[in-house]
């Protein structure tokens, strides 16, 4: 046995020491909750300098998927972790990567597929998997989290199949243990042995095409060929098993119980339940009950032989899966080992009991409530455990507040009029006629008597700016609004179920499709507008996204800009993804630390500039883009009434507002609107509009003599105030370089007045 | 003194569990962890810890688990614990009625003297109740999680633990007012299969305005001196909790908006109000030096009175550790 050292980890953080210990080349990732940690403990390792891992943020799992596909075909070790939604943005990817043989390893952290949206644990998303030719290590324990990582990838080289190894989101994910790992890395890499291609990609003497187009007499052999190395695989676990357990001393089978050789009851089940269910058996056992539970630690390919032979004892089985095939008479575990009994001829009765999705908790009590139902004969053979009906002569609730209708929000406070202007460029080119638009009123006292759309009591954190933000944005308009909100903290904070803020009609959609689905919501509205189904009169369609949420939703917004559906587009920009704990965006300020981007001697923050979103929009084509700042209060809320105007009369509008996030920008609350106006003034966040084309810069620090440089607007966050170390020097210089040639460039777009 | 941790283990119960009830923002999250690594590293037991989990949010409730147990033991258990051997409560919020010997720990106040973190005064006290009679292990773990990569905070910190661990006393539960407020997860939901709109609609518009915020503050308000105001609005547009309440009226003979005050049940105490007021009418106020907040102005939107005002918010907000722990560090607010 090789020399292992004790961990105080969880399951995420034992993944990311193995994925060191390996040695990978490469991970392509996207931060997804509760996979991510995996991620950030790794990149505090590269900080550090303990590992030179190629780390690349991609901005959507499916990117994420793509990178690794890559990297795999080149020849590279290449590691992933998702969860999920994750999982299933990036799903397509996953038979490419096992049909074109391409050997990786993926972490899922399992959690429960959206929506309505939930970040806890179950196993929805893992069950995606079954069927992409993907080999499944289930661990249980943090410390099988290790153990499976080291054997995925000499499983995954050996038979040229990507392997997953899966484990419970936040239950093994999340709660710190004692668990061991090796001490030296090299019995790791020993272990899983040099990488050997039989057709290296990369070299130029005998190229390779990878991915030919495959007719009929064809795919069949190719998947053939799949399914073989699934029944090598099947042959060869056993045998790696046992290899690992010289090195460790931990033995692993494919099957694992408690209590099966003379169990009459047993109980099935996948994860940290079955490790709980350990403990409430042992103490069964020990009463003399004949009472077992078992696992898996092998979905794919489906142990069904040690299945059977493990359960030859017993006399009624109740699987538990935490996921449902809904319509199926249970979950994919359910089905397989009711198979897995039948193929062998055995007459066992099973039940399916449905439980825990969403996180419910696993407490003690249940192993012995579940066996309770399974020993019942009254209780049905397929039920849902754990869930509640309802009181159906409870008082319907009445409204606290009112709707917020037409006649509520127009209270004149905020004035568009349309102007004919004409006016000449410096070049002397008339642009004749140009319609402009007039926005007058919009002043902060006025605009308090409008009633809030958005209802106090909503979870953001103390001086959060997104509600500042939206306030703003909605005193200015008017005009009704129907809200989609992608997946961020703006959602999450007002929409915790039984609650809404919401006094508007507002849909939520994930952060890959929201100016997509509002595209749709619209067109439908102006339908039934047209065929009198609804009332006429105008109504301001806005979709509200984290900079988050325009990274990986960003073809989403360009294509309903391209598009030109009649919506406002509204983008909270706080630099980061702030909701599951501030991993880096696009938009993160060069050299900012966040939790994908740590501050080490390797490393000094994010490495690369912040994404110009209003540019990219404004490329589209679109009538109107702004920029605003809560700093500058008035000039926000017209940019609102005229997006709106716009939004409801021309086709898309686009608005950016710079967000204050004092949790992450770790800064004071109390003080984020001074914050924002020096990212204003430092011109990092210039206020700008293009109305129809026509560039107007909203405020110029420099005429005002307000211009500060950026590093003075980096030291008032504790996110970028390392930067004001001399080491640091160059950093800044050339995010000051950067910013400079921006504001330039953007002057030169503004037509003198 | 009650039975302390290593008893309760020897006395053959399975487990010596401790849970932590706190709002996200006093490190109750950070003290579970260390917490948990100390009993393994020096308390020769076995341990484990988690923390509740939800989006990162500070103000909002937060649960820390920690299991203790003897060190042959595997933990296998994974649930939330909902009858600890110790209960400890981050802020009185979460004062529950229950059988035991009760302590109190100024930690706020020890805290600000010392120039620590509530946390680490809040270890140094739970470590004193659990019955480890050297605070030694506490100082270990504070240099391992704290000392290495932030020195400067450290013997402070230190100072902070120490006071806690000595100034921690029992005090008599028949006079102290404990009251009864779990906050927990397993009560049943307001709807259930039968009677929740289908695909999770929420139909009842606005029903947020029911929660009451007031715990998200720690420890300051904002105050409102009227006769200062000149209703510039400010105020309203830097709120991100709707708190202002502006009414028709009249101002130095004009017509406008009048600002008639705050709505303390959904203030946060995020104080963005004060820095903003031009005319300092807005003040930072004690708020336990507010006998009751005289100025409160319930929201004037409500049509009628919550029957009660729910105390919480999204539960709970751990999903990731890296950033937030540099941040703990430097003394930030998580």
């Amino acid at each position: 046995m090789e020399k292992q050292v004790m961990e105080y980890a969880s399951g995420n953080e034992m993944a990311a020491i193995a994925i060191q210990q390996i040695g990978y080349d490469l991970m392509g990732y996207y931060p997804i909750t509760p996979s991510t940690q995996i991620a950030e403990n790794l990149d505090v390792m590269r900080a550090n300098g303990e590992t030179d891992l190629i780390m690349v943020a991609a901005e959507g799992e499916h990117s994420a998927a793509g990178i690794c596909y890559g990297a795999s075909v080149a020849g590279g070790r290449v590691i992933n972790a998702t969860s999920a939604n994750g999982l299933l943005y990036a799903l397509e990817q996953f038979p490419v990567q096992s049909g074109t043989r391409y050997p990786m390893v993926m972490n899922v952290a399992c959690r429960t597929v959206s929506g309505p949206l939930s970040i806890k644990g179950d196993h929805s998303d893992i069950m995606y998997l079954l069927n992409t030719g993907w080999p499944i290590l289930f661990a249980a324990t943090a410390q099988q989290v290790y153990d499976f990582n080291i054997i995925a990838l000499k499983l995954s080289e050996a038979v040229r199949l990507p392997v997953a190894v899966a484990y419970d989101g936040f239950f093994t994910s999340h709660q710190k243990l004692r668990c061991y790992r090796f001490e030296n890395e090299k019995v790791v890499r020993d272990f899983i042995g040099e990488k050997k291609e039989e057709y290296p990609f990369l070299d130029l003497e005998h190229p390779i095409s990878v991915g030919s187009y495959m007719n009929e007499p064809d795919i069949i052999n190719n998947r053939y060929q799949l399914h073989m190395a699934m029944e090598e695989t099947r042959e060869l676990l056993p045998k790696l098993f046992a290899d690992y357990t010289k090195l460790s001393g931990r033995s692993y089978g494919k099957v694992e119980g408690v209590g099966c050789q003379d169990a009459e009851s047993v109980l099935f089940l996948l994860g940290s339940s079955y490790d709980t269910s350990i403990e409430v058996i042992e103490k069964m056992r020990k009463e003399g009950r004949k009472v077992g539970a078992a696992t898996l630690h092998v979905l794919r390919p489906f142990p069904a032989k040690e299945i059977s032979t493990f359960l030859a004892s017993a006399k009624k089985i109740l699987v538990a899966d935490r996921q449902d095939s809904y319509g199926a008479g249970g979950g994919n575990l359910s089905l397989e080992v009711r198979a897995a009994m039948q193929k062998c001829g055995s007459g066992v009765a099973i039940k399916s009991l449905v439980y825990g999705l969403g996180g419910k908790d696993f407490f003690p009590e249940d192993v012995e409530l579940m066996l309770e139902w399974l020993e019942d004969e009254t209780k049905p053979d397929f039920a849902y455990y754990g869930v509640t009906p309802g009181d159906v002569n409870q008082e319907k609730d009445t409204p606290l507040v009112a709707p917020v209708t037409r006649d509520m929000t127009q209270i004149g406070a905020t004035k568009v009029e349309i102007e004919k202007q004409e006016s000449e460029s410096k070049d002397g080119t008339l642009h004749s006629n140009m319609e402009t638009l007039k926005v007058t009123g919009a002043t902060p006292n006025a605009v308090t008597a409008m009633p809030a759309r958005i209802a106090p009591g909503h979870g953001a954190c103390p001086g959060c700016g997104i509600p500042v933000n939206l306030n703003l944005l909605l005193r200015g308009i008017e005009d009704p609004v129907v809200f989609l909100f992608q997946t961020g903290c703006a959602m999450i904070v007002t929409t915790a179920y039984p609650k809404t803020s919401f006094r508007v009609p507002y849909i939520h959609n994930l952060f890959q499709n929201g100016a997509a689905t509002l595209s749709g919501v619209a067109e439908i509205c102006y339908r039934k507008q047209e065929k009198g189904e609804i009332p006429k009169g105008d109504i301001i369609f806005v979709m509200v996204s984290g900079d988050g949420g325009l990274d990986i939703g960003m073809g989403s917004a360009l294509g309903t800009a391209l598009r030109g559906h009649r919506l406002l587009i509204f983008e909270y920009d706080n630099g980061g993804y702030m909701n599951t704990g501030y991993q880096l965006s696009y938009s993160t300020p060069m050299g900012a630390k966040s939790s994908t981007s740590h501050v080490g001697k390797e490393q000094y923050g994010k490495t690369f500039f912040h994404k110009d979103m209003p540019k990219i929009m404004a490329a589209t084509g679109i009538s109107y883009v702004a920029t605003v700042a809560e700093s500058n209060p008035t000039d926000f809320m017209k940019k609102a009434a005229k997006a709106a105007y716009y939004a409801k009369t021309c086709g898309t509008a686009y608005i950016k507002a710079i967000s204050a996030c004092p949790l992450n920008w770790n800064d004071q609350p109390a003080t984020e609107r001074k914050v924002i106006e020096a990212a204003v003034n430092s011109c990092y966040f210039p206020l700008y509009e293009v109305e129809n084309g026509i560039t107007h810069l909203s405020y110029d620090p420099e005429k005002m003599g307000k211009k500060i440089p950026v590093i003075d607007w980096l030291s008032m966050m504790g996110r970028t105030k390392h930067l004001q170390k001399e080491q640091y020097a160059s950093i800044v210089a050339k995010m000051q370089q950067e910013v400079d040639s921006r504001f330039a460039e953007l002057k030169k777009r503004v037509i003198s007045e | 003194m009650q039975a302390g941790y290593r008893e309760i283990l020897d006395s053959g119960k399975e487990y010596y569990e401790i849970r932590l009830d706190s709002i996200g923002g006093l490190g109750a999250n950070l003290c579970g962890k260390m917490l948990g690594e100390l009993g393994l590293k020096y308390l020769d037991v076995n341990s484990s810890s988690f923390s509740s989990y939800g989006s990162e949010k500070t103000g909002t409730p937060v649960k820390g688990f920690i299991r203790y147990c003897k060190k042959e033991k595997e933990i296998r258990l994974h649930a939330p614990i909902t009858e600890p051997d110790l209960l400890v409560s981050f802020h009185e919020e979460f004062l529950v009625d229950a059988n035991g010997n009760k302590y109190n720990v100024e930690a706020q106040k020890i805290a600000m003297e010392t120039h620590s973190r509530i946390n680490v005064v809040m270890l140094g006290a739970i470590l004193k109740v659990m019955g480890v009679d050297s605070i030694l292990p506490g100082e270990e773990i504070c240099k391992e999680t704290l000392g290495k990569k932030y020195p400067a905070s450290l013997e402070n910190n230190l100072q902070g633990m120490r006071r806690g661990y000595e100034e921690v006393k029992l005090i008599d539960r028949k006079t102290e007012k404990v009251e009864c407020d779990k906050n927990n997860q397993s009560q049943d939901p307001k709807w259930g299969y039968l009677t929740a709109p289908l695909g999770g609609i929420n139909p009842n518009y606005g029903n947020s305005i029911s929660t009451n915020l007031s715990h998200s503050r720690q420890g300051y308000v904002p105050l409102f001196i009227k006769e200062k105001c000149i209703n510039c609005g400010l105020c309203f547009s830097a709120c991100p909790d709707m708190v202002f309440q502006f009414v028709k009226g009249e101002y130095k003979g004009r017509s406008m908006m009048i600002n008639t005050g705050l709505d303390y049940d959904h203030c946060k105490g995020c104080l963005r109000c004060v820095d903003v007021c031009p005319v300092n009418a807005l003040v930072r106020g004690v708020e336990a030096e507010q006998e009751n907040l005289n100025y409160n102005m319930p929201n004037q939107e409500l049509l009628r009175k919550p029957i009660y005002y729910e105390t919480a918010g999204a539960d709970g907000y751990i999903t990731s550790e890296s950033f937030l722990t540099e941040k703990r560090m430097e003394g930030g607010e998580v």
